[in-house]
């Protein structure tokens, strides 16, 4: 029975994985529509979680195939991914991206679930600072990486964080740029701004272009993919210790994770470019990607404070479950933790199995026209953008995002640095409250951690202005 | 592009974009809780509990339908301009609707709805062990009845309300911009050195802490008297403040604290229907058998802790014992604090006086 729903599981978040704009939040929020047809709780558990592994793989499909993050933290895979299968060779970076992510996940998984009881005390240790500091860091590496002008990633670094600032005001609790329009008060919603900066541009681009790629053989490319990630092994494992280690930072999440990857692959490497099919630029920050999932498993678990926004909901899941998460009884269920790592660990396995045997054939997706097979995905990213309120609103600010994705891709603003603006924003004006409020400069000078991030962000800058650009994407 | 494959795209967008964006909710023979916030918040995962046990008597499917807004206002604003028509839709409202009904512009009125149950609860307030003044405590609307009990536990008694709000900025950090999780995490860490939870959050989060300990709790509301809680013995507010100061809480600064706190804890967990819903008698016992039956008590209590249902009448009472606190003086008090003191942008409502 076991095996029969990890499977179920692994299919469908493979399925949620490969659909634009969508991950693991949109797919375990939809579990909640028929979690009462589990017999078991513990079922329910390995499925979730087989639901998070196949998602996080899934992703790197859309990213690399059709140039569209397959949620909202997987953007930086397309910028190198994409230009490959561009060039007929979406086969060789989809089996790097692959086997980059599920080894990652399963290093970070086995430590996690392993050792989860003695994680305890450095997530104490890391404090409002640090998670600041980190959060600069991340803005610094996608302002100066994502985009060969500087100038236009700031600005539209910029544009992302007054987009994220939209709602509440979170000193007076009042509305915040809303232009008296109730529906912003919430502010926009996620879904939408990556569909429209995202999804619709290039879907549009896709349908000018026909096809993605000319037919090129699969199984050779595949091969050539396992030796990109062994000759890159040590970029791989670097990305994956950094997504590990940002995803026990509490509600960081991926995107942060991401970047400084993808800012340590372009840094390690400054005689080559990037942004036209480097396939260190999809090893590097595909490490990151199941190994921050699995460690942001520790805050969630242990505090019952969720480590990303899937978290959130898997929290919420496994409480209808009865799964109370951060209480003590839980910490000692055995049955529990086994059916969290089996639903992880062999969920990474056999979706990895799935999508390394099926690659030759799902890649050739790139030679079908678009015209086929676009209104399909059209009427999918529609899909998960209504479900905020399923208004006309929804689709008001999709259509909205969607001019401003256009305009960023033809005017060349980095539509990275915006998502990740807008994702950060609430975040980094609530932690430079927190900070601010509780800490004074003297505080922040005594702390180690707070202070190499803080040189390594000033690092970035310098390193940005006075580099010679390696990269061409936009 | 030849005008079939324009036809068949065009089919395909028209049949299945709809159809997708509108299948998640139920039929109409299901019952609906209208929960006004994003699956996966506190209240969310509570209606969610209680609906299952709903459908055990109900003998009906019972589903969630939710309204995301801010500060979870604009959904039980939805259901006071709409849903309340709709005889099979119970709205679910908070602790935190309570108290922007208070402060804000909102369209919903507890006075217009009949009740199908509530849950009075308590709010416990922990403070760590090597606690050094100034307080640092996690900001925000929701917090408004903390903030006042610490003025009164730390200011002169014989303060002013003006006085209060200069004496709460010099004693207290009042740390804006914390989500419920950050909150905790900051106050285990010590970057925070006072925390408030519901009993159950606060068994989770708190017990089990070496480093915290018990500051005060805000008392459960009976006949519009605060008593002690029988889990908490001994740390009513009310019961501290008499202590430290020698004399018993009065005035207009302690009118408003218990007119928010009331209307925060005193519905935490409420269910609403429309007045004059056929459905209701329905729904009170359906919802009477899930407060009496040991295993569903058992479930919704895992989540909020140990606290009595007032269900159908007796409900309407309580709900009528909390819109007896608001007065004049009490309700201009509350919006003067909460603009001096905690920098919020609250609004004095007449017509609640009225």
């Amino acid at each position: 029975m076991e095996v029969a729903v990890l499977l179920m599981g692994v299919l469908y978040g493979l399925l949620i994985g490969i659909i634009p704009a969508a991950g693991a939040t949109t797919g375990l929020v939809t579990v909640f529509s028929f979690l009462y047809l589990f017999p078991d709780p513990y079922l329910a558990v390995i499925f979730c979680m087989a639901v998070v592994a196949a998602s996080t793989t899934g992703d790197s499909f859309t990213g690399v195939l059709l140039g569209i993050p397959g949620a909202n933290s997987a953007a930086t895979t397309m910028i190198d991914g994409h230009p490959l299968a561009l060039q007929g060779r979406s086969t060789y970076a989809l089996t790097a991206a692959i086997t980059s992510s599920t080894v990652n996940g399963l290093l970070w998984g086995s430590l996690v679930f392993f050792l989860l009881p003695y994680y305890g005390s450095l997530m104490l240790y890391l404090g409002i600072p640090e998670l600041w500091a980190f959060t600069i860091l991340a803005f610094a590496c996608v302002v100066f990486i994502s985009s060969n002008s500087w100038i236009r990633s700031l600005i539209a670094l910029g544009i992302g964080l007054f987009l994220g600032a939209i709602g509440t005001d979170p000193n007076t609790a009042s509305e915040r740029f809303t232009g008296g329009w109730f529906y912003l008060e919430d502010g926009l919603q996620l879904m939408p701004i990556v569909a429209g900066l995202f999804a619709f541009p290039e879907l549009i681009a896709g349908l000018k272009r026909g096809r993605i790629a000319p037919i090129m053989t699969g199984f050779k490319q595949r091969r050539e993919g396992f030796k990109a990630v062994w000759e890159n092994r040590w970029l791989s494992l670097r990305g994956g210790f950094i997504g590990a280690f940002v995803g026990m930072l509490p509600a960081l999440g991926g995107a942060v994770g991401d970047w400084i990857a993808y800012g340590q692959t372009v840094a390690t490497n400054p005689n080559e470019k990037f942004g036209n099919g480097n396939i260190k630029g999809v090893i590097g920050p595909e490490g990151v990607n199941n190994a921050q999932k699995a460690t942001s498993m520790i805050p969630t678990v242990l505090f019952g404070i969720p480590g990303a926004p899937f978290a959130a909901v898997l929290l919420s899941l496994f409480a209808y479950l009865n799964f109370e998460l951060g209480s003590i009884d839980l910490l000692q269920d055995e049955k529990f933790f086994s059916s969290l790592t089996f639903g992880f660990m062999y969920g990474s396995i056999i979706v990895a199995i799935i999508c390394l045997l099926a690659m030759p054939w799902i890649s050739r997706l790139a030679q079908i026209p678009f015209i086929y097979y676009a209104p399909v995905l059209f009427a999918f990213i529609v899909w998960s953008c209504v479900q905020y309120t399923g208004g006309w609103e929804d689709y008001l600010i999709l259509f909205l995002a969607t001019l401003l994705g256009l305009a960023c891709k033809k005017y060349k603003f980095s539509r990275p640095a915006l998502l990740i603006g807008f994702l950060l924003c609430e975040r980094i004006e609530n932690l430079t409250i927190q900070m601010t409020d509780l800490y004074t400069l003297n505080m922040l000078m005594s702390r180690p951690l707070f202070i190499t991030l803080t040189l390594l962000t000033l690092g970035v800058f310098s390193w940005g202005l006075l580099r010679k650009s390696q990269l061409d994407y936009v | 592009m030849g005008i079939i494959k324009k036809i068949a795209i065009g089919l395909c967008l028209v049949f299945t974009t709809p159809a997708m964006a509108t299948g998640a909710l139920g039929n109409k023979n299901d019952v609906v809780l209208v929960v006004p916030q994003k699956v996966g918040g506190g209240t969310s995962v509570w209606a969610s509990i209680v609906a299952k046990e709903l459908e055990k008597y109900l003998g009906q499917k019972v589903v969630l339908d939710h309204h995301p807004s801010a500060r979870d206002i604009g959904g039980f604003n939805e259901f006071h301009n709409g849903y309340q028509y709709l005889d099979n839709h119970i709205m679910v409202s908070h602790g935190g609707n309570g108290v922007s009904f208070l402060q804000e512009e909102v369209e919903y009125n507890y006075a217009d709805y009949d009740s199908v149950g509530l849950m009075n609860l308590n709010i416990i307030v922990a403070k760590r062990k090597d606690f050094k003044s100034p307080v640092k405590f996690a900001a925000g609307s929701g917090m408004t009845p903390e903030a006042f009990a610490i003025a009164m536990l730390l200011c002169d008694p014989r303060n002013t309300p003006k006085g209060y709000a200069i004496c709460f900025e010099t004693k207290v950090k009042w740390v804006k911009g914390m989500s419920g999780g950050e909150r905790r995490l900051a106050f285990r860490r010590g970057e925070l050195n006072g925390t408030r939870e519901n009993p159950a959050a606060y068994k989770k989060h708190v017990e089990g802490d070496d480093n915290a300990e018990i500051w005060f709790h805000h008392g459960i509301l009976v006949d519009g008297v605060h008593v002690d809680d029988d889990n908490y013995i001994g740390y009513q507010f009310e019961d501290l403040y008499e202590k430290k100061w020698g004399i018993k809480p009065s005035g207009n600064f302690y009118d408003a604290y218990k007119l928010v706190k009331s209307f925060r804890d005193g519905m935490q967990k409420a269910l609403w229907v429309r007045k004059g819903n056929p459905n209701r008698d329905r729904f009170v016992a359906a919802l009477e058998q899930v407060a009496t039956n040991p295993e569903s008590v058992a479930a919704i209590e895992e989540k909020v802790g140990k606290y009595y249902w007032y269900t159908g009448d007796f409900g309407n009472e309580h709900r009528d014992t909390l819109m007896s606190l608001i007065t004049e003086p009490a309700l201009k008090t509350l919006i003067t604090f909460n603009r001096d003191a905690l920098g919020l942008d609250s609004v004095y409502k007449e017509n609640l006086v009225d």
